[in-house]
């Protein structure tokens, strides 16, 4: 299986030294357990992510941009030519150059599907499928099964990474694939586009972090505190809004769950019936 | 036979012989050495120093069991006396003489006493620590030749006949324990004579603490130990002189609390990975009970679940030198741990789990919990911590290390700092700019990061001028002290303890006394048996007025408190904890109080659940003796 990890040039939250960011550290260890894995990088500087070459990763693909160069388009053309059956990403920078929109980005641009918030992942029982485990957060997990290639975010709770070894990082490599200066043609990473280079960066808004009070859903405002709390436990809603059916017969049941399984999502509304 | 040849040339014969055949056992025994890496040597100054480390060094360790220095006295004595006489006797002037056969067969008789000594301790029953297989046979080998000889010599000396039957029991005896010279009990000798002279640590014989890990080189094709091959052959020399004493696992705190490691089995899992034939190991096993499987030769892996040596057992090690201070045959046990944890580490990645996590903050945040460097100082609030970065100069530059993050050392060190203001010393921290030592991730043998985090502490240090570092983590101290100089970074550094003792004898510090306590004091490991300094805080405790009890073990014979090398982080579980059988020890002395003088000592023995004793940092009892004085 070709497995992408994108790495990004991340900094330490408390030091600011320049690190691999954990969660792609996490997401090397899941790409190690599955088969062979490379990094990509679109950055200015390599510096950064060559730990990741002591945490399980053989190669890295260096894509070198000029400072402040949208990497989504170098990025976008680099996989379309080489074709990874799974790209897996952090979900969220950890400060630094490094974005968690980048992913989105990218499904956007190779019209792929993304998996946010992948733990584990597992080739499927059919050929050609992988199994992922996806987190939706308080330890509940959905079990995903996809076919053909996808990108995939990996979540914090995902296992831990794998130890930095400084003989293995010593033994790795970083290709430099400068746009203009594509990879040898033994690198199945292909060419980067070169009219990625032209690409104009994404206006983006930047601001500084701040910390933001936890959003309830729902909370109706100025209720009492017992109707937020109701809120914030989650027996106000859905919970609160629910049927009660007492000793329903089987076809009216099974129409119920089905049309509350439609509601929430899992099931995907009834094709349009086609016209005679 | 005799009538073919005279007695008094088939004697000396057969201790020729002997000694040809131990020879070549020695010498088939060396050609596995042979397989290791090369290792500087002073020969000439080793040989020349042979006796002395023998008879004064060696000597000092045996002497601790007097049953075992007497013995080896006495046998050792005996056998040599005796085989070097009887040699002579090709000399025909004295074969011919009867006094002198008699004077061979007192030597001969001193043997027989030793084989003796040495049966009585595997006869009817062995000792616990010592070690069965092959070793049982020796007292019967040093009888029969002692024995034998002791007859043939007096025969010889009356000029009687009959020698056939005393002739034959010296030769199966003798032959015997020169065939035992490659494989058993006899290979101590041969091979520990000749380690005493190649050490690889001859510091050690020089008065000198050579106790600091010696740095790897980050360039070589191969970092750490995987295979018998990857040790140098002085190294692989060392491991052949185990005797199987056992003093070693006597020693060991995570062999008593019931952890996988022995140390006696893993230098026998070493001799044994480098040579398939190496007879089965009969002595104590790792706790836990895991029999010895994979492959064994100089090519072999030795550290893996299917491997010789289990991780776990690697992992247990707590670096606290106890065995290697107990072994008389000088065997570098803690060396030979780490050279294969840096392979562990640095090639493979195989930490243990919850290991992994404070090297990686050790080496992006230069602090194992991934602290901010600047909260370091956060214990003194109130306090008033004058910074080297905004003095540029002091007499003394205190490093406070891992322990100033913690809640309970923060008092320890809070009591630190107000009886150096109250002594009027000048001295400074260099708060945000500190980075831990690395002497965790060095002994996790993660020695990249290690040697990265001693180059940027160096790099600090090199800014400014102080007189000297006081620092109150014996871990700290001996890494500042003990192993930056191979980096490059040379400094005069004390212990807190060492500082106060100083300022009391100054008269900078008149402390009060409190007679009514009763203490105990523990040696941490990494000032004691890595530095040799036990005087000091006793010192301390003294002039306070306590009444000091030790331990039956302290100095440097104390026992570890399961802090070090990495255990915490690495948590091989075991049946007991360390910490609480070192905690049974200092309740057995009926002190009230325990005074620690190192912040993972504190750590560790506070976490002591149902203790008896209060733990206090001899700091903290000298500020209240000073304010007790006021």
């Amino acid at each position: 299986m070709n497995i992408a990890v994108l790495l990004s040039a991340g900094r330490h939250p408390v030091s600011g030294a320049a690190v691999l960011p954990r969660l792609e550290a996490q997401a090397i260890r899941i790409a190690a357990g599955l088969g062979e894995a490379y990094g990509l990088h679109a950055g200015p500087d390599a510096a950064a992510i060559a730990d990741a070459l002591g945490q399980g990763l053989g190669r890295i693909a260096h894509i070198a941009l000029p400072e402040g160069v949208d990497p989504v388009p170098a990025l976008a053309a680099r996989l379309a030519a080489a074709a990874p059956d799974l790209v897996l990403a952090g979900r969220r920078g950890q400060g630094g150059d490094e974005s968690g929109f980048v992913p989105y980005a990218l499904a956007a641009a190779l019209d792929r599907p993304l998996v946010p918030d992948v733990l584990a992942v597992a080739r499927g029982d059919a050929a050609g499928t992988l199994r992922l485990d996806q987190s939706l957060g308080r330890g509940a997990l959905r079990r995903v099964v996809v076919r053909g290639p996808v990108i995939a975010t990996v979540h914090p709770d995902a296992p831990a990474p794998l130890a930095y070894a400084f003989g293995q990082a010593r033994r790795g490599s970083i290709d430099p694939c400068g746009l203009i200066d594509p990879c040898g043609s033994s690198d199945s990473l292909g060419t980067a586009g070169a009219d990625a280079a032209a690409a104009p960066a994404v206006p983006v808004e930047e601001r500084p972090y701040r910390r933001r009070p936890k959003l309830v859903k729902g909370a109706p405002a100025g209720g009492s505190a017992a109707e937020r709390l109701k809120a914030a436990t989650g027996e106000s809603g859905a919970a609160a809004t629910g049927r009660l059916l007492v000793d329903p017969d089987p076809e009216e049941a099974a129409r119920e769950i089905l049309a509350y399984l439609r509601r929430i999502g899992v099931v995907a509304p009834p094709a349009p019936r086609p016209n005679p | 036979m005799t009538s073919l040849m005279p007695p008094t040339t088939v004697f000396p014969g057969l201790v020729w012989a002997m000694a040809a055949l131990a020879l070549v056992q020695a010498s088939r025994r060396a050609a596995l050495w042979r397989v290791g890496a090369a290792a500087p040597v002073a020969w000439l100054h080793g040989l020349a120093r042979l006796p002395r480390r023998y008879l004064v060094d060696v000597h000092a360790i045996v002497a601790r069991d007097a049953y075992a220095s007497r013995m080896h006295a006495v046998v050792a004595g005996g056998l040599l006396a005796a085989s070097v006489l009887t040699a002579l006797a090709i000399l025909p002037p004295l074969a011919q003489s009867r006094a002198y056969w008699l004077v061979v067969a007192l030597a001969f008789a001193v043997t027989a006493a030793g084989a003796i000594l040495v049966g009585a301790r595997r006869y009817p029953e062995k000792q616990k620590r010592l070690s069965a297989g092959r070793f049982q046979i020796l007292p019967v080998l040093l009888v029969a030749y002692a024995v034998g000889g002791t007859l043939t010599a007096l025969l010889l000396a009356l000029g009687s006949d009959g020698f056939v039957v005393p002739l034959a029991l010296a030769a199966a005896g003798g032959l015997g324990l020169a065939f035992e010279v490659r494989h058993g009990p006899m290979r101590h000798a041969a091979a520990g004579a000749l380690h005493l002279v190649a050490h690889p640590r001859p510091g050690r014989f020089e008065g000198r603490p050579d106790t600091a890990l010696q740095p790897l080189d980050l360039d070589a094709p191969r970092l750490g130990a995987e295979m018998p091959a990857d040790f140098t052959w002085n190294r692989l020399l060392s491991y052949d002189a185990c005797v199987s004493c056992g003093r070693c696992e006597i020693a060991c705190p995570a062999f008593a609390a019931g952890q996988p490691l022995n140390p006696k089995r893993l230098i026998q899992d070493l001799v044994a990975g480098l040579n398939p034939e190496e007879p089965l190991y009969a002595g104590n096993p790792y706790p836990g009970g895991r029999g010895a499987e994979g492959e064994r030769g100089p090519l072999a892996r030795l550290i893996g679940p299917d491997a010789r040596i289990h991780p776990d057992t690697l992992w247990s090690c707590t670096t606290c030198r106890a065995c290697v201070e107990e072994c008389p045959m000088m065997i570098e046990h803690v060396d030979a741990v780490v050279s294969l944890r840096r392979y562990q580490t640095l090639e493979r990645g195989a930490l243990p789990e919850k290991a992994v996590g404070p090297v990686t903050e050790l080496r992006q945040a230069g602090d194992p919990g991934g602290r901010p460097l600047a909260a370091r100082t956060d214990f003194a609030a109130g306090l008033d911590l004058p910074l080297m970065a905004e003095r540029g100069q002091a007499d003394v530059l205190l490093w406070l290390g891992e322990g100033a993050y913690d809640l309970r050392y923060g008092r320890t060190l809070r009591a630190l700092v107000r009886l150096l203001r109250q002594a009027n010393v000048d001295f400074a921290v260099l708060g945000a700019e500190e980075r831990d030592t690395g002497d965790l991730a060095r002994r996790l043998g993660d020695e990249a990061t290690f040697q990265a985090l001693a180059r940027e502490n160096i790099g600090t240090l090199s800014k400014y001028r102080f007189g000297r570092i006081v620092t109150a983590d014996p871990h700290a101290l001996h890494a500042l002290r003990n192993e930056y100089p191979a980096f490059g970074g040379h400094y005069t550094v004390v212990h807190h303890t060492a500082l106060l003792m100083e300022l009391i004898r100054a008269g900078r510090l008149s402390p009060g006394r409190l007679p009514d306590l009763s203490v105990t004091y523990h040696d941490p490991c990494y000032l004691a048996r890595y530095n040799g300094e036990t005087e000091a805080p006793r010192a301390v405790l003294d002039a306070i007025g306590l009444t000091r009890i030790e331990m039956a073990r302290s100095g440097k014979r104390a026992m570890c408190c399961g802090g070090g090398g990495g255990a915490p982080v690495s948590d091989v579980p075991g049946e007991r904890r360390i910490p609480d059988l070192r905690m049974a020890q200092a309740a057995e002395t009926g002190a009230g109080i325990v005074a620690v003088a190192c912040p993972s000592c504190t750590a560790m023995l506070e976490g002591v659940t149902d203790r008896k004793a209060d733990i206090r940092d001899v700091a903290e009892l000298l500020l209240q003796a000073v304010e007790a004085g006021r």
